[in-house]
């Protein structure tokens, strides 16, 4: 590199930010995760619309068949609910999920 | 060559969603964005906000980043597009010209004329020639790198270093016919 070359590169350096800058990757990464969110939220709202058609769609299908089911599935979603009561009453109890010493 | 491997391993955990792998990418290569984005447009506060919109583009697009590209080159790149993008955005420049002169630092004594005197050599050169100087001459980057990342022939790039050399080294004063 010659001294012209030299003198050159050093007033160009002087436009050199700073090698590490927590702030400026902060503000990019905040975007970023803003950005990434909106795409979750557009995602999620997408899929809630077209589960929503779809059944919408197939209700005329379903409505039947789920009356004719309800009452076989009546004495097993109650057990079902006996059940979950029963584990989350258990759970609730002092010492459970405790590690011993 | 070591480096390198550390940026591979980034961009693949960032390809597959890692948030930490792309901010530790930001983390490592916004110096060079930035710096390279201040001597393309001689604007510290619109390089500094073309920088964050270039690292936002790039975690949409990092999925079509292949294996083994120079990560620095594809930022590059990118902030290329928005610096050209942003040249068109007339009025955007005169709102940040006020905050520019207040924000850009002043240099004292001798090296103050010769700063002028490149900003304004550095302001006479086109856009793709600026470019050119600023990844070349001042970032240290190859002539093929430089030429990837703006999307240049090769023969272009050289030329318009060594005619960008040229023309800076004359505004100093300095007669260097070597290129």
């Amino acid at each position: 590199m010659t001294p012209a070359d030299e003198r050159l590169r050093a007033l160009l350096e002087m436009d050199e930010p700073p090698a590490r800058d927590p702030a400026f990757s902060a503000a990019v990464m905040e975007q970023v995760m803003r950005r990434r969110w909106l795409q979750d939220l557009g995602f999620l709202a997408g899929l809630s619309l077209v589960g929503g058609a779809a059944l919408w769609g197939l209700w005329p299908v379903l409505e039947p068949a789920l009356i004719a089911i309800s009452g076989r599935l009546a004495p097993a979603a109650a057990a079902l609910a006996v059940g979950a009561s029963a584990l989350a009453a258990l759970r609730a109890l002092p010492g459970q999920g405790e590690v011993p010493a | 060559m070591i480096l390198e491997g550390v940026d591979e391993a980034l961009v693949a955990a960032a390809q597959a969603g890692s948030t930490d792998a792309f901010s530790r990418l930001v983390d490592r290569h916004q110096q060079a964005v930035r710096g390279f984005l201040r001597r393309a447009c001689g604007d510290w506060a619109l390089a500094d906000d073309l920088a964050q919109e270039t690292f936002l583009a790039a975690w949409g697009r990092i999925g079509g980043l292949r294996a083994g590209a120079s990560v620095r080159a594809w930022f590059c790149g990118i902030a290329y597009r928005k610096h050209l993008n942003a040249r068109r955005s007339a009025s955007r420049s005169r709102l940040r010209e006020a905050a520019w002169q207040a924000d850009h630092p002043s240099v004292a004594g001798a090296a103050a004329e010769d700063r002028i005197a490149l900003d304004k050599a550095l302001a006479g050169l086109a856009p793709d020639q600026r470019a050119c100087v600023a990844l070349c001459l001042a970032a240290d980057f190859s002539h093929a790198e430089a030429s990837e990342a703006l999307g240049l022939p090769l023969g272009t790039v050289k030329s318009h270093v060594a005619r960008g050399r040229a023309r800076l080294l004359s505004s100093l004063g300095v007669d260097d016919d070597a290129c």
